[in-house]
């Protein structure tokens, strides 16, 4: 099986104004594997939740994209360099952040609330 | 003249003692091998306890029989060894005896014999051409022979003057030296005796007079001469080979020898460097066993130990605060000494991940007990949250929302990373199973397909990381949700659950089972075993 480097938006940020949607689309193309992004996914779908996903594979800006998540993720204290920079996760059109930000968030609680509020997840 | 030799050999066999124990030692030094010496030691001892005349006769009356009797075994060429056997004693002796006399007249060996008799016996010896062999070889085989046998024939070879006639010592001269070369003959796989061949060059040249390769029947029609020019062709070819055998067979022990020198060299190079890596990689009181740890992981492994020890004395102060019913904030400080203490342990171990993943996923820093229950490198966090529960009673009803809620949050989020782990996991196999296996490694994108599957076992760090961080995670929220009283005592619980699970494994480490340490096939659980080869100290380790 081979999954696309995925990265659920939400709500698209400014640079990246090819991601559109705020509603909640399920859309998934598969190309090149990522684990985590797969994880990440469960993650959502176990909560009932069906984010937007944004295969930087597919983009043609995929690179330029790439880097300017990193940029964005790396001030919010990821894992060493050898972390990838997918998945990210934006919810109401801010940034979440990687996977361990996410995590960490519901482990909080606080994802949930964010995603309620976002109105993507109704009890 | 060899009748007035006799009352000289008498005569000068007691200031002869000292020559021949001076020309024995001389005679030993260019040869081989300690048995020269012990050969040489011996022969002295036994000149010294010689006892000239009746004894000597009686002796010789013996040696008589043994030579007859061996050269009768000795006639022809051909090697006879059970007969050989039958009289090996007696022709040690004699060969002995024999090569002495066959010694050129430097070396004196036997003092009743003067070295003018000796050179007569060897022109006599000519004259009676020396029986079988007649190889010099075979005169310093005997020697050899002499010196395996040692001080047994050497202290019976007593060279007594004959009291009979002068013939029988040169008849017996003749036959010992007969029944020599038999020797060299019946027991050609001697070393030393090619050795000896080729130290001893020397003697060739005048012992090649009385020897002949030959039927015992030539003995009577000598053909050596004492110029030692005249030799038997074959004979000299003979020792031409001798000379080269034991030319290589010095070469090939020279060779052998540099060779375990050079090893033994390198195994105590190998030593050193191993001896300098265990050191770098642990310091004090090093907890590694095996061999095969990383640095990173050896060094892990040491620190764990002292976080370990340090955990006991977390719990003993958390103990005793509780039960002094400390002041919250007093307590509140322990608490947060404990947190730290746990975030210590998780900053260790991220640290181990960057350069060792595997020695943490594998456990094996952790008792087989906590193995037991390991989840992606650690502690499970519902697994602990599920036992908490049930030791926090007094919760209020916000705080039970709390932690079911954070218990169900940790199992969401595990059940996702797990997913994503099986999902790596297949991908893996997928990768390294890709093309035909039949054909071994001479797929043609292997080596692309190694790297692929580099790839994805590196992202195996990254669910390690997030797992730690899971865990991590979870013990602070639950901090969080719990008050101080009772954050310590679900710190408590936690340090002791774990403790008891370290006992645990000492148990069944030490359980009634026959040769437990000794043997692998005893153990029911393989990993159990290896747990313990891995820490001998296991007692001190958890798997947190």
């Amino acid at each position: 099986m081979q999954y696309a480097a995925e990265q659920a938006w939400y709500m698209p940020m400014g640079p990246a104004a090819a991601a559109s949607s705020m509603e909640s689309a399920v859309a998934r193309v598969d190309v090149s594997s990522c684990c985590m992004c797969h994880a990440v996914k469960r993650l959502f779908c176990g909560m009932g939740v069906h984010p937007t996903v944004h295969e930087l594979d597919l983009d043609p800006r995929g690179r330029e994209l790439e880097r300017a998540l990193a940029r964005l993720v790396a001030g919010f204290g990821a894992f060493g360099s050898a972390a990838p920079v997918v998945p990210v996760v934006f919810i109401g059109g801010r940034l979440v952040g990687a996977m361990d930000r996410v995590m960490a968030a519901h482990i909080n609680g606080s994802l949930v609330p964010l995603l309620k509020d976002a109105g993507a997840l109704w009890l | 003249m060899v009748q007035g030799e006799e009352s000289s050999w008498r005569m000068a066999s007691a200031h002869d003692h000292e020559r021949a124990a001076v020309h024995l030692n001389q005679a030993a030094l260019p040869y081989h091998g300690g048995v020269q010496a012990h050969a040489s030691a011996a022969l002295p001892a036994s000149f010294l306890d010689f006892q000239p005349a009746a004894a000597a006769a009686a002796y010789f009356g013996e040696l008589e029989e043994a030579l007859i009797h061996g050269a009768a075994n000795a006639g022809g060429v051909g090697h006879h060894p059970g007969s050989m056997i039958t009289s090996d004693m007696h022709s040690a002796k004699s060969a002995a005896a024999g090569y002495l006399a066959a010694r050129p007249p430097t070396l004196e060996i036997f003092p009743s014999w003067p070295m003018r008799h000796q050179q007569q016996l060897h022109s006599g010896n000519s004259q009676q051409s020396v029986g079988s062999t007649t190889d010099s070889s075979s005169a310093r085989n005997t020697m050899a022979q002499m010196e395996l046998v040692s001080p047994g024939p050497a202290s019976s070879i007593r060279p007594s003057p004959p009291s009979s006639s002068e013939q029988q010592p040169q008849q017996q001269r003749q036959e010992v030296m007969m029944v020599t070369t038999d020797d060299y003959s019946y027991k050609p796989a001697f070393a030393p005796p090619p050795a000896t061949l080729a130290a001893a060059p020397s003697f060739q040249q005048q012992l090649q007079l009385p020897l002949h390769g030959g039927d015992h029947d030539k003995r009577k029609h000598g053909l050596a001469r004492k110029d030692g020019k005249l030799v038997d062709s074959k004979t000299e070819r003979r020792l031409a080979q001798n000379r080269e055998a034991a030319k290589k067979s010095r070469l090939r022990k020279k060779a052998y020898v540099q060779n375990l020198e050079t090893s033994r060299v390198r195994l105590q190079q190998m030593e050193q460097e191993l001896q300098r890596a265990r050191s770098q990689g642990t310091f004090l009181g090093g907890c590694s066993g095996s061999g095969d740890l990383s640095s990173g992981a050896a060094v892990f492994d040491m620190e764990y130990a002292r976080w370990l020890d340090d955990d006991g004395k977390r719990l003993a102060e958390l103990r005793g605060a509780l039960q002094a019913h400390l002041v919250d904030g007093n307590l509140g400080l322990i608490v947060e000494e404990c947190m730290r203490h746990y975030d210590e342990l998780f900053g260790l171990k991220e640290e181990l991940a960057r350069s060792d993943v595997f020695h943490l996923l594998t456990g094996s820093w952790a008792t087989p007990a906590e193995r037991c229950f390991f989840w992606i490198g650690g502690f499970r966090p519902s697994d602990i949250l599920k036992i908490l529960i049930q030791q926090l009673d007094p919760l209020t009803e916000q705080q039970l929302m709390g932690i079911y809620g954070l218990k169900q949050s940790s199992e969401q989020a595990e059940e996702a990373l797990a997913q994503g782990l099986q999902q790596l996991h297949q991908s893996l196999a997928d990768t390294v199973a890709a093309g035909t296996l039949n054909e071994g490694a001479a797929v043609p994108n292997y080596m692309g397909l190694m790297a692929i599957a580099l790839d994805k076992l590196a992202s195996l760090e990254g669910f390690y990381q997030q797992a730690d961080n899971l865990r991590k995670q979870t013990l602070h929220q639950m901090r969080r949700i719990l008050t101080t009283r009772q954050a310590a005592r679900c710190f408590l619980s936690i340090g002791e659950y774990y403790r008891r699970l370290r006992a645990l494994s000492n148990l069944w480490a030490s359980r009634p089972r026959e040769n437990f340490i000794g043997t692998d096939s005893l153990s029911p659980t393989g990993t159990e075993l290896q747990g313990l080869h891995h820490q001998p100290q296991q007692n001190q380790f958890s798997g947190f």
